[in-house]
């Protein structure tokens, strides 16, 4: 467990939270990009993080995965959490049940792949190589490579963003099944206000190294927060008159 | 002056029922197998060691450059000064002619690794020896067995070199026996085998290829 993690990049119990961020600081150099950032999420919250670019989103991201190291404050997550990344970064050498139980230390390596390739959708593809899929499929099979881990805690890294606009609607169904189905905690990092809209709980939006602004769904689901708003919050338009 | 093509396969035909020829053959290819073994562990091991370490580079890789620039068949002098004619000698000679081409092509296909899927190997939490045999290894065997195929042809010329002089059996042995002779015929037979062994480790070579590398979309046929 955490092998790799800095010794702040701590253990929790079980059946706490999915991840709990204090007085994060992370720095290249003399540049700071992360300055005390706190941050806690719950198992089964989808948080959605906004944010233009350099503005640490990704940076955070990384520190979470406990691969980089960090120069302050603590991270504390029952486990490592899973990632999927903008590419699918499939081994294109190993067929779809080998990708997918990449790292797997268990027996039925082949079935629990198996299971996690049906729920995406192509349990019928187990032999095959990633060459002969597409880029919404590879990037299904990237999920189901998260999930058969059993994260507490899932990150996503723009997974959607190289994806066409009709696959990516179908690929935010399917994330919001598969969520609601493991009740991961999930960070997703987006460029894309409307995703981050129809996915998330929880809406943050990072500027120079610290979250600016932070907008929570309603109980029943509904997001109040309308695209312009988020997009001030962004500074992309200036405030809207309402 | 050129023999006949007939009278070369019928000289073929008679070395190789009466005379010594399959030994000649066998003893020929043994050579290789043990040159090519030899040359291809010395040099699949330096370069894994390079590929991986940055020490191992800085104290290994500009030496093996620096012998690298020789053409190794420069070297024979050395070498039969160093072992003598002998079997040690050809062997070696293989040896070293093979090392380079695998040496060089093992360094580069582990530097050419994807460096974000030896990432995701981190995030799945694979262990060190997990991240070379699941990812650094296959991802860098292309780039080894285009090694492995030139340090074939280069094992035929090491071959060749080294039983032109001084051997007492080999192919080489023979052509350069037919020479006192004036055999033509048998002269050229064995430039004729020595052609057929190249075109056959080179399909070897390639069949290494199309199995190994069955998920690459250059190679493989598989779908």
């Amino acid at each position: 467990m955490n092998v790799h993690a800095t010794p702040r990049y701590a253990a929790s119990s079980e059946s706490g939270p999915a991840v709990v961020v204090s007085s994060l600081v992370r720095s290249y150099g003399s540049r700071i990009v992360i300055e005390k950032l706190n941050l806690r999420i719950e198992r089964g919250e989808f948080v959605a993080l906004l944010g233009e670019s350099g503005c640490g989103k990704t940076t955070l991201l990384r520190a979470l995965t406990g691969l980089d190291s960090i120069q302050g404050g603590r991270i504390v997550a029952p486990r490592r959490p899973a990632v999927v990344f903008q590419e699918h970064r499939l081994l294109p050498w190993d067929n779809l049940w080998r990708n997918v139980s990449l790292g797997l230390q268990a027996q039925d390596a082949r079935e629990r792949a198996a299971e996690a390739l049906t729920e995406v959708g192509l349990g019928d593809r187990l032999d095959d190589w990633p060459r002969n899929l597409s880029g919404g499929q590879a990037q299904r099979v990237a999920l189901a490579r998260a999930l058969v881990q059993q994260p507490e805690l899932l990150l996503l890294d723009e997974p959607f963003a190289a994806l066409d606009a009709l696959t990516r609607i179908r690929m935010h169904e399917l994330v919001r099944e598969l969520v609601a189905n493991h009740q991961p905690g999930v960070l997703l990092v987006t460029h894309d206000v409307d995703e981050a809209i129809t996915l998330a709980d929880r809406i943050l939006v990072m500027s120079n190294g610290a979250i600016a602004f932070e907008h929570r769904a309603a109980r029943d689901g509904s997001t109040s927060i309308s695209r312009a708003e988020l997009l001030a919050e962004l500074g992309v338009i200036s405030h809207s008159p309402n | 002056m050129l023999p006949a093509p007939s009278k070369v396969i019928r000289t073929a035909f008679k070395l190789a029922t009466t005379g010594t020829l399959l030994n000649d053959l066998g003893v020929s290819l043994l050579r290789a197998a043990a040159g090519f073994a030899l040359g291809a562990a010395v040099g699949g091991t330096l370069g894994i060691l390079v590929g991986f370490s940055r020490i191992a580079e800085a104290a290994i890789d500009r030496s093996v450059q620096m012998i690298r620039a020789i053409p190794f068949i420069a070297s024979l002098p050395l070498v039969i000064v160093w072992l003598g004619v002998g079997e040690a000698e050809k062997i070696f000679l293989v040896a070293l002619g093979v090392t380079f081409p695998i040496y060089i092509n093992t360094v580069l296909g582990i530097r050419q690794v994807d460096p974000k899927l030896l990432e995701l190997g981190r995030v799945q939490g694979l262990s060190s020896i997990q991240l070379i045999s699941r990812i650094i290894l296959p991802g860098a065997l292309p780039s080894i067995l285009t090694g492995v195929r030139y340090a074939l042809a280069t094992a035929w010329l090491a071959l060749v070199v080294a039983e032109t002089i001084g051997a007492q059996s080999g192919i080489g042995f023979l052509a350069m026996d037919a020479r006192e002779f004036l055999r033509t015929d048998v002269i050229v037979l064995t430039i004729v085998i020595y052609a057929l062994i190249g075109i056959a480790a080179d399909a070897i070579a390639r069949l290494l290829e199309r199995r190994l590398l069955a998920w690459h979309p250059n190679y493989g046929t598989a779908r």
